[in-house]
């Protein structure tokens, strides 16, 4: 279980810059076997609270709890049930084997090679590294550098993992199979798992939950079905062949929920956010008026990305 | 296995591990530490005139080289580590250890002591073969002093790797301190007594005496040997104090895995 209690963060301004609010009371709490997404745009504060998760960096007020133990106060207890990849593939040392990574992370923890003998065995095998366990880290790919550093994290047996953008910079098929990697983890082993990720696919795939934090602040935290729930919209598509009529852009151009997406000689595209059925009635009368052409007629998915903009936004609005 | 042992194990395993992988690598850089001490060598004797080194001259040359190169390995121990692991990205998990960074430093310290002193016996053998000089090589009472020697450069190691936690890049700076090892090595602090307070430089006269002067451990005296260790662990905990000053400031502005 990890607890996060209005935690706060200032950092000081250099050479006369005001101060930079990173963290603004924040709370929440993550219960044993959740995958937890952590959003937010740049500087929203992810990394700070990330950091000091893993008593990386001194919060000015709040408390974190990790399994009941308080970070700030017995900092080292804590870490026995925390471990982080926080800088992706570069948490590891690029000059040692597979092997000898595993062995050594498994010792800052207090577990001997012998007691991790077995385990590395099998995180090799899970990560598909069994066949590198030999090779320098700087001789694999990135995708096999990242999932090495998860492997070293797992292999402490902390019951919390935090990662940093752990798909950062990976092709589909490397980000697709630790996405799979840490759902497993999620459901065979009980783990705990707190990610951030600019990433909305790997947020849909994995996240049970999301937490989205702006300009230091909690502005949305609840599953991921519930939200995309919550900002549900019916976005239709129109491609009509040819141009439209400057009688037809005026008229569509004064309905707020049509917007034209993209227009050329061939075709052009109408996109018309459906809060009213009336408004595709009155978007098929300006096209019908002029017996303009429909080639297609689509229906957009919802998806997590426009909900996290929706939610940013909102929340700028409010502001 | 007590985790504190398991901690210590990692590291010479991964001391062990870069040692045999970077085997040639090593050689090099002893063969360059080797031709920079023919340089001094013959540098040294040119300026003495046709009578060149007399007597232990030589022999205090050849020790006085041995221990910069050990002094400056130690330093750098802490420091170039601290450097590297933070530019490499590693820093941040060594602090998500279980154990304080007092301890894991400690742990790699250790690990690269052996390296350096497997290093620093060969580099004395060849300047003595070189040179034609016997030195008393009497591990039993050179080891402790040697130890004692070190702790100096090792606070000093820490001051530079926490200034380099808070500033980054000031390489320019830290290189410095190399110079400084030599002077520190160089003084007489056999006979000018408050220059046995400076880090190491006590300690490299009683070298000089074992080594040079055959001199035992016993003929160093229990009092001589505690004034050392006293003057050490005071240098290795100022610099640690100032290390966790610089930790803290590093912790609170964020800064402790950037560089």
């Amino acid at each position: 279980m990890v607890r996060v209690e209005s935690l706060a963060k200032t950092y000081q301004g250099r050479r006369g810059s005001p101060p930079v609010k990173a963290v603004d009371g924040v709370s929440f709490q993550v219960p044993p076997g959740q995958l937890l997404g952590l959003l937010g745009p740049n500087g929203a504060g992810k990394t700070t609270t990330v950091k000091m998760m893993c008593g990386l960096i001194r919060p000015d007020a709040g408390q974190i709890l990790i399994n009941g133990t308080d970070m700030v106060r017995r900092r080292n207890q804590a870490l026995a049930h925390v471990s982080a990849v926080l800088e992706g593939n570069r948490n590891i040392y690029w000059r040692l084997s597979c092997r000898e990574n595993l062995e050594f992370f498994a010792g800052l923890k207090g577990r001997s090679p012998r007691d991790v003998r077995s385990e590395i065995d099998y995180y090799l095998e899970l990560f598909k590294l069994t066949e590198k366990v030999n090779t320098e880290a700087r001789q694999l790919s990135r995708g096999m550098q990242q999932k090495l550093a998860i492997a070293v994290a797992l292999i402490s047996q902390s019951e919390v993992l935090l990662l940093d953008e752990p798909t950062l910079g990976l092709d589909v098929q490397a980000s697709f199979e630790i996405r799979e990697l840490l759902k497993r983890m999620v459901e065979e082993q009980g783990r705990t798992i707190i990610l951030t990720t600019h990433d909305m696919n790997v947020v849909q795939d994995t996240c049970k939950r999301v937490i989205i934090i702006n300009q230091g602040r909690i502005v949305a935290d609840d599953s991921v079905h519930n939200l995309l729930d919550l900002f549900k919209v019916k976005v239709y598509r129109i491609v009509i062949d040819g141009k439209l009529t400057p009688g037809q852009r005026e008229a569509l151009e004064n309905l707020p929920e049509v917007l034209l997406e993209e227009e050329n000689p061939h075709e052009t595209v109408i996109s018309v956010r459906l809060e009213e059925s009336q408004v595709l009635y009155q978007v098929f009368g300006i096209l019908g008026a002029e017996n303009t052409v429909i080639h297609s007629i689509d229906q957009e998915q919802n998806n997590f990305e426009r909900v996290f903009l929706e939610i940013l936004e909102r929340g700028d609005q409010s502001a | 296995m007590p985790k504190k042992l398991t901690l210590f194990r990692a590291f010479f395993r991964r001391q062990l591990a870069y040692f045999r992988r970077y085997f040639a690598n090593s050689l090099g850089g002893m063969l360059t530490l080797y031709v920079v001490f023919l340089l001094i060598l013959g540098g040294y004797r040119g300026l003495s005139g046709p009578s060149g080194l007399q007597g232990d001259t030589t022999e205090a040359l050849v020790v006085g080289y041995g221990l910069w190169f050990f002094m400056l390995m130690t330093y750098q121990d802490v420091s170039y580590t601290i450097r590297t692991e933070a530019l490499t990205g590693t820093l941040e998990q060594l602090y998500m250890s279980i154990h304080s960074f007092g301890w894991v430093m400690g742990a790699s310290v250790s690990a690269a002591f052996m390296a350096n002193f497997v290093m620093w016996a060969v580099l004395l053998g060849v300047a003595m073969f070189t040179t034609g000089t016997a030195l008393n090589i009497d591990l039993l009472s050179v080891l402790p002093v040697l130890i004692g020697t070190l702790l100096g450069p090792l606070g000093i190691g820490f001051i530079i790797g926490g200034l380099t936690l808070v500033f980054k890049r000031i390489e320019s700076y830290t290189q410095m301190v190399q110079f400084v090892l030599i002077g520190l090595v160089a003084v007489p602090a056999e006979r000018v007594v408050w220059m046995r307070l400076l880090p190491g430089s006590f300690g490299a006269g009683l070298v000089r005496d074992i080594m040079v002067r055959g001199a035992s451990l016993a003929e160093i005296g229990a009092g001589n040997l505690a004034l050392l260790f006293a003057i050490g662990v005071g240098h290795l905990l100022l610099g640690y104090a100032v290390y966790k000053q610089c930790e803290r400031a590093a912790m609170s502005r964020g800064l402790l895995g950037h560089y």
